[in-house]
């Protein structure tokens, strides 16, 4: 079971590095044809209000301490009142945001695109791949590994003997698709429709954004204490102005 | 707001171009990046880089950019023909483009054809609601023709929606100051204080108009801001210092009979006094004497 096999030179040159070279390859194309179908999306005038309205109560919050203690409480009414406040959001309203999202025609074509952008390439090499480069072992991981890991990574290969140090192609071909991510943002810049992992995860966390970020500030602006800040600083400028003058 | 650094790097690349140096195009990207209004270098520069067409060719896709820069900077100098040329090269590039559009209307305003720059303004404004560009022309617009209370509005609409853009309450505030409604512009310099409370400048001027309200509390919250403005700026800025000589001369008048001021700061007015006068001997001896007698007539 210690024993090492010697792997041919043969994979490294026919499947190891032509599998990453098209793995970039298809990379590099998904992030031209995604500029190219990118639609401009016309930006909700309710959405943009709201993401300001949190940008001003955020603001609020940081520097409540400059403000004299007056403008402080009336604008914490007019951001929290029960009835017109900007931050309230009645509690049937909050719901729909998620529901609506995915009823709305424009939105769901967009992430519909989105996701095929990312799924068809990445079922098409991945059949590829296992059509082509299955059934031997094509690399050595250089640390050991549990038993647990031989269904995943040793696919193709029936033999329960071999050391699950060896893996086939197809967990190579994993390997790249998480790891080119690093590559691709230095080819393409940042910003690159190629970064999947980080897209499904915002995918995840989707929708529901601003009612939730409204009334967490608003919680958030219920529990500032206000404790004015200025009474200091006549102090401060004092001593500022004594080592000024002596 | 442009940085001490900043503005010193752009003057420095203004002074290489100017004796000749090279380094237009730098200069321009900079001007275009920190928004300062240079009309006459942008426009020269710009105009010389545009006209040879070496130059032209070898900016690539910025060349558009350029050539919108350089429309701004003409129309800003009043060279209206430059001006129109340069949109019409944009608009046979550009069919289709807002952003064209939104120049043209910006020459009809040169012209001073208003009635028809709105209708302009308000035809882009209709397909793009959300466009901050063309309602802050349109502030600009109703100011340009001195109708205030309709800049007034426009702004108040502007910011129903942005509210988070911190130039525009600036606005707000110099043209209630303008107007003499210091209630209101008292309320924007709290906004802007909010969301820049390091900058001395909003201080300073939300200092100035609480002592303009008049009345004790103002008065005292405007010793604190005076004081907070000496605070960030190091006791260098006079006005400041004078501010306080003058708010703490007033409160004592407002308070005659009440002596409850004494505890905070008793020494700052005599410390702000002192501050001046070194400040004046060092700057301007002259007019020494002149601060002199003023602070002789404050300490009643």
């Amino acid at each position: 079971m210690a024993e090492d096999l010697v792997l041919d030179t043969a994979i490294r040159d026919w499947v190891l590095i032509p599998l990453s070279v098209v793995m970039v390859l298809i990379g590099i194309l998904r992030y031209f044809v995604s500029k190219l179908m990118r639609s401009f999306q016309v930006p909700d005038p309710k959405i943009v209000k709201e993401g300001q309205v949190i940008v001003r109560a955020r603001n609020l919050r940081a520097a409540a301490n400059f403000i004299p203690p007056k403008p402080f409480r009336s604008r914490r009414v007019y951001f929290s009142n029960e009835e017109n406040g900007l931050l309230f959001v009645p509690k049937g309203q909050a719901q729909n945001a998620q529901a609506q999202m995915f009823s709305d025609p424009n939105m769901a074509m967009d992430m519909m695109k989105k996701n095929l952008s990312m799924i068809i390439p990445q079922t098409l090499t991945f059949a590829w791949v296992n059509f082509f480069f299955s059934g031997f072992v094509a690399a050595k991981i250089p640390f050991p590994l549990t038993q647990r890991f031989r269904s995943m990574l040793q696919n193709g290969i029936d033999l329960s003997t071999v050391d699950v140090s060896y893996v086939s192609s197809r967990s190579w071909y994993f390997l790249n698709l998480f790891g080119l991510r690093g590559l691709f943002s230095l080819i393409l810049g940042e910003e690159n429709a190629t970064d999947d992992t980080q897209r499904m995860m915002q995918m995840s966390g989707f929708g529901f954004d601003p009612s939730k970020s409204l009334s967490a500030e608003k919680d958030g602006l219920d529990i500032v204490q206000h404790e004015w800040a200025l009474p200091k600083f006549e102090h401060r400028a004092e001593a500022v102005l004594k080592k000024l003058v002596s | 707001m442009v940085s001490k650094t900043e503005e010193t790097q752009l003057n420095r690349l203004e002074n290489q171009v100017d004796n000749g140096g090279g380094g237009a195009w730098e200069y321009l990207c900079l001007a275009r990046k920190l928004k300062v209004r240079r009309p006459e270098k942008v426009l020269k520069y710009g105009l010389s880089i545009l006209n040879d067409s070496k130059k032209r060719s070898a900016l690539g896709p910025e060349e558009w950019t350029l050539y919108e820069q350089v429309a701004i900077a003409a129309m800003d100098c009043q060279c209206l023909d430059v001006a129109k040329d340069c949109i019409k090269v944009l608009r046979k590039k550009f069919p289709e483009s807002k952003r064209v559009g939104r120049l043209e209307g910006m020459l009809l305003e040169a012209k001073g054809l208003w009635g028809e720059a709105e209708k302009a303004y308000s035809s882009l404004s209709e397909d793009n609601p959300l466009d901050q560009v063309i309602h802050k022309r349109r502030v600009a617009m109703a100011k340009a023709q001195g109708n205030i209370s309709a800049a007034i509005e426009w702004l108040n609409k502007y910011l129903e929606i942005f509210m988070a853009d911190h130039d525009a309450w600036r606005e707000l505030a110099e043209i209630y100051v303008s107007l003499q409604m210091y209630k209101q512009a008292a309320f924007c310099y709290e906004e802007l204080i909010l969301s820049q409370p390091t900058v001395p400048l909003y201080h300073l001027a939300y200092a100035d108009v609480l002592y303009t309200l008049g009345g004790l509390e103002n008065l005292q919250t405007a010793k604190k801001y005076y004081a907070s403005t000496i605070d960030l700026t190091g006791g260098k800025n006079t006005r400041a210092l004078l501010g306080i000589c003058l708010c703490t001369s007033a409160i004592g008048q407002v308070s005659k009979g009440r002596n409850k001021e004494d505890k905070e700061s008793p020494e700052l007015q005599s410390l702000a006094a002192k501050a001046l006068e070194k400040d004046y001997k060092e700057r301007a001896d002259d007019k020494h004497g002149l601060l002199t007698c003023v602070l002789r007539s404050l300490k009643i």
